[in-house]
């Protein structure tokens, strides 16, 4: 009120990309090359990390924004994925249309559980979607006419007029692409109308409605939208498994990857879009790299879990939150940030190529 | 005309009666007090009007029509707005945030143009940010714009959850204990602020408040309430002079002060 | 009245199914009511008592060696991950507790698929005698009555032991009321060690007592379905809690016998219901949560506590 604000003239040159623009584009061409240094097994492995991005944001939806737990997630991505099949499979379907069918095909599920989720509390719904992925296992995984029955579909890769996915490289590309516009759209979504209710609705049901927030519609949003983003992770499962085997999406194995999810997503860091990219990468990267070398393999499992408990212990926000105190360091004190930030980043990179080369 | 009244309303917990056929009537542009001992019914008549609990009996009217089927949200819609007597605010949020959220009946734009940043999203957003501005000018929270709600003193707190509830731009405001917990420099500023709020927008205040001096000062009419029932209905001067008051209200207090 | 036969058999199943199911629904209820924890881990640490026993057993060792070294070991775990983890997490924030429980769940599940050695069945001995009783036109296996009678035996052994001991009277306090517990001068930390201690055994019990029966004189087998975070039975164990509001022991334990009697009855269902065993758990479940049967058997505070 004192001080008058004083307008600072901006640059209104017309631009059609702002140098931060230029810059971020830069930053992802650069990062989305990264596999380039391990060849096409680097392609191959980063085809899954993206899928799992991309399934893991719908857990960023839910949990990460609403507040709201679910060991279902991974069947929403089966019947995104199924539905895919039939599609491609059984109908000729073109994949640009079954993506989005596949996102469609999630709602009557997802709204059903959010229409029970607003009547419960938490922890009921963590049980709750638990037995619903159940019933998903013996009803819908178990449709022989829509799942293909036990074999499943044979889904090809897909085809863009001249551009064809069929190689490790070019479907790699395609994944980057779309899973970098999904966590670019789900972190737009953070500022929407809807997405502050969700954000409000986790924080303090009583004050969200207080200030006008429907509860029961900001439920049902969350879960429809986040049934939706995980049925077009299910789509690019499909392509990328080249099968659908219905019985990966039943109990208990559904139940696990569900879990799986979650981790990944927590380890990434749940309050923001791009923790559940950088989970995925680190997750997946962890688990290929291991895999080349027997004797630590057999810890990928242990290893994860124990990250993702003391993540929750420790830093809740995941490696996003851990970026961010770094990145405070490195503003306030650049000679201590810098070098640690660089030492961490060299060593993992380090250590994963020298288990490659080895293995 | 009144653009509140509750009608006969009865609310009972587990059998003891906490309010009993009480009839209240706001105008519009007033500001009315709520007098009463501890325990009197008062907060529990805001969470009635407010559709936080369900009366027994009893109508709710506001703007003349009756909104007992309305559930909270939507009273708020209607332009009933409330802080509660201890604040609840969004604890993870900063300021900023917290009041950005509040903006939410004000914001028209989908969530998939918010995804996809359309026109739409962009100006909502812009009006949206420029609105929490001013009000962040006009509360005097500009300097805590990026804490979070636990870095800040308790008075300030308050502040913040008077402004959200103002971001609303509520027709009828309840306001339950806003100056309990606060400084006395802060109480003394909140009853001008309050009569400013009522100038500017018209907005009608419903006031529950045990600061005497507060509450006397600012309000034009005043129920006085004990066991859940209107002992008295006056003018601030009238109800402190009412022999039932006396009584009951200031009568025990000032034997809980001798105690 | 007189049962037909193929009902006096599945019945006879359920009672099993069932008695394993209020095993595990009282441990469940126990931590939950005393340390407001709900434990997605609790069929993983009951299948560590199983992974122990089948190594041992491997080894040479005999079955009742393994029995008395692997539920002692599966309570140090519950313990241990008390102690090390969920006392040390601030129980505000539900959301961050539920994924504690779900992360000590995988931790412990891949921790028994590496013991394993990622073996897609790992082969189990009996420990209980098994032999078919025909009684009439019924044939009953010894490793049912036993089981049934094991888990009733325990359960009311307990709940009397819960009743009547100083000790079992502290826990209930805590169970109670933390608060009023604590000023009370109970030691909390350690009632809630005690209920994860007792509960985690109670998993490891009901888990030792199916497992390594399933499959006759054969013996039993852990499979990669039993290896997974949440396991095959924890669904039917959180409704048989549910009848009981997740507070209430011996409802809980009258909720696995429902569970158990349910699941097995619908053998006798036609095709293709007969095959929805999950389905009918599940529809038995949401019915129960959304009858919110906790108002049944706790008062309104008591819940606040658990959730503060």
């Amino acid at each position: 009120m004192n001080t008058a604000v004083i307008e600072t003239p901006r640059t209104a040159t017309p631009k059609i990309l702002t140098r931060g623009q230029v810059i971020g584009l830069l930053v992802l061409v650069l990062v989305g090359s990264i596999p380039a240094l391990f060849g096409n097994f680097g392609f191959f492995v980063g085809q899954y990390a993206l899928v799992y991005a991309m399934i893991g944001l719908s857990v960023t939806v839910l949990t990460g924004y609403a507040g709201l737990i679910s060991v279902m997630q991974y069947s929403f991505a089966g019947i995104g994925a199924v539905v895919t099949g039939l599609a491609m499979a059984s109908w000729g379907w073109p994949f640009w249309f079954a993506v989005p069918l596949a996102a469609v095909a999630t709602l009557p599920v997802s709204l059903v559980v959010g229409v029970v989720s607003v009547r419960l509390k938490r922890l009921y719904l963590a049980i709750a979607t638990l037995t619903f992925a159940n019933v998903l296992g013996e009803t819908f995984f178990k449709w022989e006419r829509v799942t293909g029955g036990g074999a499943g579909w044979l889904v090809q890769k897909p085809k863009l007029g001249p551009l064809s996915f069929t190689t490790d490289f070019s479907f790699y590309v395609l994944c980057f692409v779309v899973a970098v516009l999904m966590v670019w759209m789900i972190e737009g979504l953070r500022t929407s109308r809807m997405g502050r209710a969700m954000l409000a609705v986790r924080d303090n049901e009583l004050e969200a409605q207080a200030i006008g927030i429907n509860v029961y519609k900001t439920k049902l949003a969350a879960f429809a939208i986040s049934g939706m983003i995980a049925g077009v992770g299910g789509a690019f499962l499909a392509v990328l498994l080249s099968s659908v085997t219905p019985t990966a999406f039943q109990s208990p194995l559904a139940e696990a990857t569900s879990i799986l999810l979650l981790t990944l997503v927590v380890i990434g860091g749940i309050n923001r879009s791009i923790g559940a990219f950088i989970g995925a990468v680190t997750l997946v990267v962890q688990q290929q790299v291991f895999a080349g070398a027997d004797f630590f393999y057999v810890f990928v499992g242990v290893y994860s879990a124990l990250l993702l408990i003391l993540f929750l212990m420790f830093r809740p926000g995941g490696i996003v939150q851990v970026a961010k105190i770094q990145w405070g360091l490195i503003r306030t004190r650049p000679l201590v940030g810098i070098p640690i930030a660089l030492g961490v980043v060299g060593l993992n990179i380090g250590i994963a190529y020298l288990f490659l080369r080895l293995s | 005309m009144p653009i509140l009244r509750t009608r006969d309303i009865s609310k009972s917990f587990g059998g003891v009666t906490a309010l009993h056929e009480v009839d209240i009537s706001v105008d519009e542009g007033e500001i009315v007090g709520l007098l009463g001992p501890n325990g009197a019914g008062k907060s529990t008549l805001f969470n009635v009007i407010s559709g936080f609990l369900k009366p027994e009996t009893g109508r709710i009217l506001f703007m003349e029509e009756e909104i007992n089927h309305l559930l909270p949200y939507e009273r708020v819609a209607a332009g009933l707005g409330r802080t509660f007597q201890h604040v609840r605010l969004f604890k993870n949020m900063t300021v900023y945030e917290n009041l950005l959220v509040a903006q939410h009946r004000h914001l028209t734009s989908g969530s998939f143009a918010a995804m996809l940043r359309l026109p739409s999203w962009k100006r909502d957003e812009k009006d949206a940010r420029e609105r929490v501005d001013a009000i962040l000018e006009q509360v005097n929270l500009a300097p805590w714009r990026e804490a979070l709600p636990t870095e800040l003193s308790y008075g300030t707190t308050r502040f913040l959850e008077l402004a959200c509830v103002l971001s609303l731009q509520p027709k009828v405001l309840l306001l339950d204990e806003p100056a309990s917990g606060i400084q006395q420099k802060e109480v003394e500023a909140l009853g001008p602020m309050l009569k400013r709020i009522r100038d500017e927008n018209g907005t009608s205040i419903v006031l529950i408040e045990h600061d005497m001096g507060l509450l006397l000062g600012v309000s034009e009419r005043i129920y006085a309430l004990d066991f859940g029932k209107v002992i008295a209905e006056g003018t601030p001067d009238e109800v402190v002079h009412d022999d039932q008051v006396l009584e009951s209200y200031l009568g025990r207090t000032r034997r809980e002060s001798v105690a | 009245m007189i049962l037909s036969a193929p009902v006096a058999q599945v019945t006879s199943f359920g009672l099993a199914a069932g008695a394993v199911f209020g095993l595990l629904a009282l441990g469940l209820v126990l931590i939950y009511r005393t340390t407001g924890i709900m434990n997605f881990a609790h069929w993983a640490i009951g299948l560590m008592s199983a992974v122990t026993y089948a190594l041992l057993t491997a080894h040479g060792a005999p079955p009742w060696v393994g029995i008395a070294l692997s539920i002692p070991f599966a309570i140090a775990l519950g313990v241990l991950a008390y102690r090390l983890v969920f006392r040390r997490i601030s129980r505000s924030n539900q959301v961050i507790v539920i994924l504690v429980s779900l992360g000590i769940a995988q931790l412990y599940s891949s921790l028994a698929t590496m013991v394993l050695g990622f073996q897609e069945f790992t082969p189990l001995e009996p420990w209980l005698p098994v032999r078919d009783l025909t009684i009439g036109s019924i044939t009953v296996r010894t490793t049912e009555i036993i089981t049934v009678a094991i888990a009733i035996g325990v359960a009311f052994g307990f709940l009397v032991w819960f009743r009547v001991s100083r000790t079992g009277r502290a826990l209930r306090a805590v169970a109670q009321n933390r608060e009023a517990a604590m000023l009370a001068g109970i030691d909390d930390i350690r009632y809630s060690s005690l209920a994860w201690g007792i509960g985690s055994g109670l998993a490891a019990l009901a888990v030792l007592l199916v497992m390594p029966h399933v499959g006759g004189e054969r013996g039993g087998l852990i499979t990669t379905f039993d290896t997974t975070p949440l396991g095959t039975l924890l669904i039917p164990a959180f409704g048989a809690a549910l009848l009981g509001g997740l507070v209430h022991l011996p409802m809980a334990l009258a909720g696995g016998f429902l569970f158990g009697l349910t699941r097995e009855l619908l053998v006798l269902a036609p095709a293709p219901w007969n095959e929805m065993r999950g389905t009918a758990a599940a529809v038995l479940i949401v019915f129960l949560l959304l009858l919110r049967t906790e108002r049944f058997f706790a008062t309104k505070q008591e819940l606040e506590a658990l959730e503060a």
